[in-house]
């Protein structure tokens, strides 16, 4: 090789280039794990996967109650990890469109030692998630049961009139409402 | 690093600056940063890798040759050194897919394409004298072995009901997490991060070189057809691999460090890894048959003896494939619950895909069209792919099909269509390419007969085993599966027969390399003739461990 | 390393020659795919419980005496499973199968065999006419405008041709159930399914598979049959959800068109239609460790008074059952004391599940 070859020109320029190129891998990787945020506010934006809209006691007022009425069921799973047991007060009711409604669970908790749990949970059909406005509710909030001992769970919630609306969802008579109880720490290792 | 290695003076100094005067053995092939030698490296390394993954294969159709489990039970009792349970039986089928699967994807075709076809010929095609960081691709090499052994030794620790990682290729959460105690997916995943840290570090080195070396007058709308294929491939593996990387990463930490990104348990969500894991995943499948597409563009313009018909157009429809490519990931995830619109809209970007790619078939068969064209053995391989990646292409446009894909998702009709692009695309296009150059990088010849006799007993076997999986998937067979209902049996045992056959074709190619390194014919510099119009042509065979002291001009 | 493998292959690859054509002749010949009436299919099951199925709605006015016994259905070969050396899909029994089903055979198979042929028949013809030896001086020609439009367009329209009816099934497939269809939560477990009916008194059926002894002793198919089915009504729609306890599982059942994965933490909702009377086996199509290949599906659809009596013989209540047995009570009457009834009419059937 001569010099001819390798300018200190060229190898300014592929320095360059080299150092672009590694840092848009390096932005690649930090979209990755930018990814993980994102796909949340995009969940909680759009309703996907059967994300719930969270909303507030002030914004759900103002919401017009229709005439028209949606079946909603209520779906309740446990950790094989969690000796909780966690089932609704009824597995369906029949609410207004845009009428704030409270549903209930009843944990309770099977073991002798005091339990923490936590809940994950959507909706489905999931294109219901973005007309399924919750008010209050569990979710997410960490919930200790002493051994025995059995507490009931309000979810204050309402489904919004758009949802008569969206053509994807007009045709939807019964929206579910999916919760999983988890234990707090790390859960299903091994399940 | 990267200044020491392009600073002239200082390879002036050393004492390669004469064109053949190589260095010692050790310093030639463990110190290496000549990109030919790295290439040679690379294509052994794919070889070897591809002999085990090609093996593992072997087992599989051997299980699954006749319904019942035969012999699981039997090879995880050798390997773990005591008798096995069912459990740990079936275990070791997971393994066994998985690691054909990491093994033919990231340790056989990434690095005969990329590895040892780029960077063989990528610098001799733009009339460079190496790449761009010449010692940074030794790098890029050295990585992949410790790569390799980390997944090797992955199957010797524990992995959950069993010895080594059984998540499948794709690793999917919460089965990689929680569902799988034991470091071997640990070390599997430390394995992808250093393959996956050698091609990114390879796709840095391709783009500049390809930006910077080209001589002068290439432009890059002269430039060779597989240097734009590798243009776009390094590009795709620059953006997609860090995303593996991350969506990795969140995978150890998840079952080491309590994180929860895709634990539901913690407020995380599996199917996010599915989307970042095909974010990457389907970017890297062209990454693995875009090489070949230049590979074969090349070989059908040089026995046409015609260049090749639609020049921009075919790398024009290389880039939009890359881009295209971006936006199509979720089809791999049509069952997992998504909305309408966004199966909608899946469904018909990944049918976009289908116009690129008939692009590249007509402009193939354009070329050859008027052409005077001789049967040499890398052209009934290009012509073998040009088909069998048709085939497998159409079933693609059958898979795209959202609602379709509710039945044939996870069977063996989704084995059939991705063994159809990869072992009968993929591989095909690295067999043509191989035949094509082996002279070149070797100087020897190979038997011609022999290399026909190769192709026709390798494409009899990969069609008797992978067609009957379009019947056996269309019939409702799942993937990943060691055992099945009797009714499957009759298109297994095909399948199977299929397997031996096509091994017979691997021993033949073997024959005919050990043939041609002891006994063959000397490889005089352009012994394709006049239809063979690329730089690599104009060069001595094998080229001289330094080529291009002065640099061509291309008109 | 290499060449112990290499021996190997070539050791199987003639134990496989020799073997083949033996396996080959033995094989027999693929049962015919079933096509009679529906009531013709359900009748070996409709014979075994002979007495109390008959006598139920035979006595309409006193129907104090609920059905509920259980049988299972004897499959019938062919229907709702894999046939030997079958090629193409299984017969579908849903509506929206059959369309997708259509959409496969009439529209996309001709398609891709149209191309696939086009593509072999003009790689013969080059390398026939333009082969060296009958056309040694070749042309220079490497642009062709119209050509190359000709090649984008058609492909492009092909396409657009094949979306409509894609995205009209669809929409379809995503038509959500309507509120009084039955429901069944289909949980992934490792590696056994569960199906509960919350609004049948939210019993769970634990869904394992059949030892190969057993599945002989019923006459089930090896690796498909369960000890204890899913059992739907026929002919009315279904709302399935899926979820796991564990890792990702897939719930498919081909002859139905049906595949939806069941995620952990989270439920997928999708409604199916069995037109007729059934079983109809899949498989878990989503890798899930150890016996991922282990944990299959059969789905039982009854006419809905058979699915009644299962109901109540799995201890669970049927809606209207009150009304049944006593029209003149109130309609409102809510379903939780049917239990006790069906129970009392049923000595069989254990009290009503949580």
């Amino acid at each position: 090789m001569s010099a001819a070859t390798i300018s200190p020109e060229i190898a300014r320029r592929n320095r360059r280039a080299g150092v672009i190129a590694l840092c848009l891998a390096l932005g690649m990787l930090g979209l990755g794990y930018a990814a993980v945020p994102l796909y949340r506010i995009f969940c909680e934006a759009t309703g996907f996967g059967g994300t719930t809209m969270k909303v507030s006691e002030a914004a759900a007022d103002r919401v017009a109650v229709t005439d028209k009425s949606i079946v909603v069921r209520f779906d309740s799973n446990v950790s094989s990890a969690l000796p909780w047991r966690f089932k609704p007060e009824n597995p369906t009711e029949k609410i207004t469109i845009g009428a704030r409604d409270m549903a209930a669970f009843t944990a309770t908790n099977l073991s002798s030692k005091p339990v923490t749990g936590t809940a994950t949970f959507n909706v489905t059909p999931t294109q219901a998630g973005r007309y399924f406005a919750k008010v209050q509710c569990f979710c997410f909030t960490e919930q200790t049961l002493e051994p025995g001992q059995t507490v009931r769970m309000p979810v204050i919630y309402y489904v919004d009139p758009a949802i008569l609306t969206d053509p994807d969802t007009k045709d939807i008579e019964e929206i579910t409402l999916s919760y999983t109880f988890y234990p707090l720490d790390r859960a299903n290792k091994g399940s | 690093m990267t200044t020491i290695a392009a600073n002239p003076a200082d390879l002036h100094d050393h004492d390669h600056a004469h064109d053949d005067h190589k260095p010692a053995f050790f310093q030639r092939w463990f110190m290496s940063t000549n990109h030919k030698d790295i290439g040679t490296l690379y294509l052994i390394f794919a070889i070897v890798a591809g002999i085990i993954g090609g093996a593992i294969s072997g087992l599989m159709r051997m299980e699954l040759a006749e319904p019942g489990v035969q012999y699981l039970q039997g090879w995880a009792t050798m390997m773990q050194g005591s008798e096995a349970t069912l459990d740990q039986a079936y275990h070791m089928w997971n393994v066994l897919i998985t690691a054909h699967g990491l093994i033919m994807v990231f340790f056989m075709v990434m690095p005969a394409m990329v590895g040892g076809f780029g960077n063989w010929f990528v610098p001799i095609m733009i009339g460079a004298p190496d790449m761009a960081f010449p010692r940074m691709n030794n790098i890029s090499f050295w990585l992949l072995i410790p790569a390799f052994l980390l997944l090797l030794g992955s199957t010797f620790v524990p992995g959950g009901s069993g010895l080594g990682a059984g998540t499948g290729w794709t690793v999917y959460a919460p089965l990689s997490t929680s569902g799988s105690v034991g470091p071997a997916v640990d070390l599997a995943i430390l394995s992808l991060h250093l393959a996956g840290a050698s091609s990114i570090l390879g796709a840095i080195n391709f783009i500049t070189t390809i930006f910077n070396m080209r001589a002068p007058g290439m432009t890059l709308n002269k430039m060779p057809l597989f240097v734009w294929s590798m243009l776009v491939t390094a590009f795709l593996l620059l953006l997609s691999l860090p995303v593996l990387a991350a969506a990795i990463t969140m995978l150890l930490t998840d079952r080491n460090f309590g994180s929860a990104f895709f634990n539901a348990a913690g407020g995380g969500d599996p199917v996010l890894y599915q989307h970042l894991f095909w974010f990457f995943g389907h970017p890297e499948v062209y990454i693995m048959i875009l090489p070949g597409f230049g590979i074969i563009s090349h070989i059908i313009a040089t026995f046409s003896k015609k260049p090749v018909f639609g020049y921009l157009g075919m790398a024009y429809a290389m880039v939009a494939i890359g881009v295209v490519g971006f936006v199509v990931w979720a089809h791999h995830m049509f069952t997992v619950g998504l909305s309408v619109n966004m199966k909608m809209y899946f469904t018909a970007a990944t049918m976009v895909i289908a116009v690129p790619t008939g692009i590249k078939i007509f402009s193939w068969i354009a070329t050859m069209w008027g052409g005077s064209l001789s049967f040499k053995t890398p052209m009934v391989w290009a012509l073998g792919f040009i088909f069998m990646f048709t085939v497998g292409g159409v079933t693609g446009v059958v898979l795209a099909n959202g609602g379709v894909d509710d039945n044939l998702h996870d069977t063996y009709y989704v084995v059939a269509h991705f063994h159809y692009v990869l072992s009968l695309g993929a591989v095909f296009s690295i067999f043509a390419g191989f035949y094509y150059w082996f002279p070149k990088m070797s100087g020897r010849h190979y038997s011609e007969a022999l290399g026909h006799l190769h192709f026709w007993v390798f494409f009899v076997g990969v069609n008797v085993l992978f067609f009957p999986m379009h019947f056996l998937g269309r019939q409702g067979m799942p993937r990943r599966y060691p055992d099945y209902p009797e009714a499957y049996a009759y298109w297994n045992e095909i399948a199977s027969l299929g397997y031996a056959i096509m091994a017979a074709g691997m021993l033949i190619f073997f024959i005919n390399i050990a043939y041609a390194l002891v006994a063959g014919r000397r490889a005089e510099g352009n012994y394709w003739g006049e239809g063979a119009t690329t730089l690599e042509w104009t060069l001595s065979s094998p080229p001289p461990f330094h080529q291009f002291e002065t640099l061509p001009v291309i008109k | 390393m290499a060449f112990a493998s290499w021996t190997k292959s070539i050791g199987f690859a003639a134990l496989a020659l020799v073997t083949a054509p033996m396996a080959l002749a033995q094989t027999p010949p693929a049962p015919p795919v079933a096509a009679p009436t529906p009531s013709a299919q359900v009748a070996p099951a409709a014979a075994a419980p002979a007495a109390a199925a008959e006598a139920a709605p035979a006595d309409a006015a006193a129907a104090t005496a609920l059905d509920s016994s259980y049988t299972p259905m004897a499959p019938t070969a062919g229907k709702g499973m894999p046939i030997e050396k079958g090629l193409d899909f299984q017969q579908q029994y849903s509506e929206l199968g059959e369309y997708a089903h259509w959409l496969d055979t009439s529209v996309l198979l001709p398609i891709i065999v149209a191309i696939s042929l086009l593509v072999l028949g003009l790689l013969i013809w080059v390398m026939i006419r333009y082969r060296a030896a009958a056309n040694p001086n070749p042309s220079r020609v490497t642009h062709n405008t119209a050509i190359e439009i000709i090649w984008t367009l058609v492909p492009v329209l092909i396409l657009v041709g094949v979306a409509v009816p894609s995205i009209d099934l669809l929409a379809k497939q995503y038509k959500p159930a309507p509120a009084d269809a039955v429901t069944v939560k289909v949980t992934g477990y490792q590696w056994y399914w569960g199906y509960s009916y919350p609004d049948n008194g939210d019993f769970e059926v634990v869904s394992n598979m059949l030892s190969k002894e057993d599945a002989e002793k019923r006459g089930e198919p090896f690796q498909l049959a369960v000890d204890n089915r899913m059992v739907v009504p026929a002919g009315e729609p279904i709302r399935i959800i899926t979820t796991a306890s564990d890792v990702i599982h897939s719930f498919a059942v081909p002859s139905l068109w049906f595949k939806m994965d069941a995620v952990p933490g989270r439920s997928n909702e999708k409604m199916l239609t069995i037109k007729e009377p059934g079983v109809y086996y899949g498989q878990c199509s989503e890798l899930c460790g150890a016996r991922h290949g282990f944990m299959p599906i059969a789905v039982e659809a009854l006419p809905r008074d058979k699915f009644d009596a299962w109901v109540r013989s799995q201890g669970g209540t049927v809606k209207g059952d009150q009304v049944a047995a006593a029209p003149a009570a109130a309609p409102a009457a809510a379903t939780t004391t049917s239990a006790a009834q069906g129970a009392a009419a049923a000595a069989a059937a254990p009290a009503a599940a949580q």
